[in-house]
């Protein structure tokens, strides 16, 4: 039975989605035992994200040398601990953690790296799409607690973010708002 | 006291933002901070009162008292003393906004705020960068 989702699980997960399109994602959907309206859905397209976004920075390692090796290391692991953090929520929540692709499968839908710049123009589009995803999961969790851990994270990934920027010779943020304005 | 309404929220938010604003408007004038960087920056928290003013429009405005911080005082000894006090500053606006995203009521607040806490950020890579810091994520 397909899993069942409120709207705004529906437009979430569609937002990470997008974003998992294009870096490596489709990964299992959510499992059918997740309450309708809980968060689960959510969560769980977060964490295929996650998991996306390590193994796409593993791709951006094997073409960086130096400096940018070493900051772009320090991102992945933190990415990696982004993913254990939601695992552990998952657990908690008694929602089931899927077992993700292998590094091989992800590997095969991204894009050709052939140089430093390519892989940090990569990175870049691959934060925005986290902050973007995890922005949006603020307006579609439907509990405060859940609502913390996207900000969180979401802070986390623009630091990424003005990391990769900085790395590209580019200024840390590009405007006031880094999507969306009040 | 934790905020009970949106408002109040904002309202908080907005003193934070006015906060940074001063910062970096007597940073620029005391050469404590690269011109290029304070400018940006003090644009950017500019426009986040902006807004955050905008969003408080038509609600009861009930503005919270500022006052010169000692700490900013002694931050304008040395570029190096206050790229960390903004630093921290920064963060502790982050810690703000992570609170107050997660809390608004009216749902359509709480996304531009988280994309103004990931500008907040980003300032924060800035400030590092400055300080010539390793940027490991913490």
């Amino acid at each position: 039975m397909a899993p069942s989702l409120t709207r705004r699980e529906a437009l979430g997960g569609a937002a990470a989605a997008v974003a998992l399109a294009s870096c490596g994602g489709g990964d299992a959907p959510p499992p059918s035992s997740a309450e309708p309206g809980s968060g689960a859905a959510l969560i769980t397209s977060l964490l295929a994200l996650q998991r996306a976004t390590v193994s796409a920075y593993g791709a951006c390692e094997e073409v960086l040398r130096g400096d940018s090796l070493a900051q772009v290391r320090d991102i992945r692991e933190d990415e990696h601990r982004m993913a254990r953090e939601l695992e552990i929520i998952m657990t908690g929540e008694r929602i089931e953690v899927p077992p993700g692709r292998s590094p091989g499968e992800y590997a095969r839908t991204f894009p050709r790296l052939r140089g430093p710049e390519d892989a940090l123009r990569f990175a870049d589009h691959l934060e925005q799409r986290q902050v973007r995803a995890y922005l949006d999961a603020l307006t579609d969790f439907p509990f405060e607690g859940q609502r913390e851990t996207a900000a969180g994270i979401a802070w986390r990934q623009g630091v990424h973010l003005g990391i990769v920027r900085m790395l590209r010779g580019l200024p840390v943020a590009e405007g006031p708002f880094v999507t969306g304005a009040l | 006291m934790p905020e009970r309404t949106d408002a109040e929220r904002l309202e908080r938010l907005l003193a934070i933002e006015e906060r940074l604003v001063a910062a970096y408007e007597a940073g620029l004038r005391r050469d404590a901070i690269e011109p290029a960087l304070g400018e940006l920056l003090l644009e950017h928290e500019r426009e986040h009162a902006a807004a955050l003013r905008r969003a408080l429009a038509g609600s009861e405005r009930n503005p919270r008292a500022t006052v010169p911080s000692p700490e900013l005082t002694a931050a304008l000894r040395s570029p190096s003393e206050f790229a960390r006090f903004a630093a921290r500053l920064e963060r502790a606006a982050a810690d703000a906004y992570v609170a107050a995203s997660a809390a608004m009521r009216d749902e359509r607040l709480r996304q531009p705020l988280g994309s103004i806490l990931a500008c907040e950020a980003a300032h924060g890579v800035a400030l590092r960068q400055s300080l010539g810091e390793f940027l490991i994520v913490d």
